[in-house]
């Protein structure tokens, strides 16, 4: 791993075994990806799947067991120091300090960091407008709602200088309108050629924003690549859903049936959807097709991982 | 980072939790200084004023070492509760500078409090040129002391109400049962050699003693100097080893 790498982030069968941990299960298990540079790179998975532990260990907050990872061709356990001079963090659960003003989050934040006064108040001036905190720019952070206060933290690592920036579920507790405006600023910081590593569990976020994506099960990488990649990857890359009645195992001969209320999900292949499709219209029936979503993917992969704590049958693995 | 990059991050830092806090509410300030006043005024009624001067050093010892169990809760608090070391851990900011930054920032919530004690002292006519020389590198060297331990603290405390729990116990331990508003031999024999395992014993011996409340030589100030230099020392070493800036 060299300092001029094309990678954001390259990480190379990392582990991690907390060393509080009684069972000395690993958070992470052998996880090998990369990163590209100036794009936004979506990590999903659910609670506890080990998506805060890598971004913690990525931006030098947590000590990796074994393997290894680096930062702009940066090793995060040898090079700590200059990791650490291009990168900027919204932790999970953060919160900004209750006592300051909006406009001090993001401005005290900058100078800590070193940067001049005058291209603090600038920067912060520029990302209060793109997150549209201006108006609240001299209210307490105690007197802001949950959602203004992510916002705020947004705000503080976006306006900074560092290269990646990593978003632990940044837009948790946001309204939808509050999410666009961060997703907003989250595509001006791209066009600064500057890197995002984001967790979140809205799927259609990571989608939205994301040029490739990651899904973390267990500590494991279970599927890499572009939300178009994901789909590719799907055996069944279609659902119809069809009103009752419709017989069950009709359905079956198409493709994997899941019971919905008021009627069925199929997932199929595109030619077999439109099969199931027309024979519901011609049933007098309503019936919807389209390709599958991001979320649908997800619960496939995660959904079969706690039933059978195996890969999942109609997904080709990510080759890790 | 440059020294000038060093410097600003130090004196934001100094802003952030310093200054900030005591301009959003000024009662912290009260706060701070309400258990040390609170101790004068007792020693001031009961004595008929008579031992007004170990009010006033005791006073300012205690001050100082209210800068650590500041420190202690405000780290642990940051840590665990807004995450904000852990913003920290991920910028350029490096730890040596987070800690002087917020150990200065502690100094400045009690800089209105100190400055009441050192009227005191001035208009009670215990200021010699020699004691303001002694007075000034002892509390240097309690806020050191004090800074270490809240700092190592801080490190174990896994929760904000931990220190809640702690902080009133350490000043006892440390202030309350040490002599540091009354002269050592007040105290029994067994009591003055349980009391030399505190640093602020021998922080409040040399106070005393400079101002001419307690007889001290020069041999003892050297030990006392010694004693209390390396207590800081210590703590700062075990601060260093055992704090953890990146979690293991």
């Amino acid at each position: 791993m060299s300092a001029s790498s094309d990678f954001a982030v390259e990480v190379e069968h990392l582990r991690k075994v907390y060393a509080k941990s009684k069972d000395q299960k690993p958070a992470l298990d052998d996880l090998t990806l990369k990163i590209p540079k100036g794009r936004v790179y979506g990590l999903i998975g659910r609670n506890g799947a080990g998506k805060t532990t890598f971004v913690r260990i990525a931006s030098t907050q947590l000590a990796l067991t074994s393997g290894r990872l680096s930062v702009l061709g940066l090793d995060v356990k040898t090079q700590t120091r200059e990791v650490r001079r291009r990168i900027a963090c919204v932790p999970q659960e953060s919160r900004p300090l209750y006592f300051l003003n909006t406009q001090e989050v993001v401005y005290l934040y900058l100078k800590m960091r070193g940067m001049e006064p005058v291209e603090a108040r600038r920067r912060t001036r520029d990302a209060l407008e793109e997150l549209s905190l201006t108006e609240y720019r001299t209210k307490l952070v105690s007197r802001l709602s949950g959602g203004l206060r992510r916002r705020a933290l947004c705000a503080m690592v976006l306006a900074s200088d560092a290269e990646v920036l990593f978003l632990d579920e940044p837009t948790t507790g946001l309204d939808p309108l509050a999410r666009r405006e961060v997703w907003k600023a989250v595509r001006r910081t791209i066009r600064e050629h500057r890197t995002i590593v984001l967790t979140t569990h809205y799927l259609d976020e990571a989608e939205a924003l994301s040029t490739r994506l990651a899904l973390i099960e267990k500590g494991q990488l279970r599927l890499e690549g572009s939300p178009e990649d994901l789909r590719a990857r799907v055996r069944y890359p279609y659902r119809v859903t069809v009103q009752s009645p419709f017989p069950r195992e009709e359905l079956e001969s198409y493709g994997r049936v899941a019971p919905i209320e008021g009627g069925f999900l199929v997932f199929a292949r595109e030619a077999d959807a439109r099969e199931v499709a027309r024979k519901g219209l011609e049933r007098g029936l309503r019936v919807s097709l389209g390709p599958v979503s991001l979320e649908d993917i997800f619960l496939e992969v995660v959904g079969k991982s706690i039933e059978e704590d195996a890969p999942a049958e109609g997904l080709e693995e990510a080759s890790a | 980072m440059s020294s000038r990059h060093r410097l600003r991050s130090l004196l934001t830092l100094v802003q952030i939790n310093g200054i900030i806090p005591i301009r959003t509410q000024p009662l912290y300030i009260l706060s701070l200084v309400a258990s040390p006043l609170s101790f004068l005024f007792f020693i001031f009624i009961i004595s008929k004023g008579a031992l007004l001067a170990f009010g006033v050093t005791g006073g300012m010892i205690l001050t100082m070492l209210s800068v650590g169990t500041g420190l202690q809760s405000d780290l642990t608090h940051y840590r665990h509760d807004l995450k904000f070391q852990d913003v920290v851990v991920a910028s350029p900011v490096e730890a040596p500078i987070y800690v002087a930054g917020m150990a200065l920032s502690e100094l400045v919530y009690s800089l209105p409090g100190l400055a009441v004690f050192v009227v005191i002292y001035f208009l009670d006519g215990l200021a010699t040129p020699l004691s303001i020389v002694v007075l000034t590198g002892t509390l240097l060297l309690v806020w050191g002391f004090a800074c270490a331990l809240g700092f190592t603290l801080a490190t174990w405390f896994e929760d904000v109400r931990e220190t809640f729990l702690f902080s009133p116990l350490i000043s006892l331990a440390l202030t309350v049962l040490p002599p540091v508003y009354y002269p050592l031999s007040y105290l029994p024999g067994w009591a003055q050699t349980a009391a030399r395992f505190s640093p602020t014993t021998y922080a409040a011996q040399l106070v005393q003693g400079t101002v001419g409340l307690v007889p001290l030589s020069f041999n003892e100030a050297v030990i006392d100097w010694t004693v209390l230099g390396a207590f800081t020392v210590a703590l700062f070493v075990i601060a260093a080893f055992k704090a953890r800036w990146q979690e293991p």
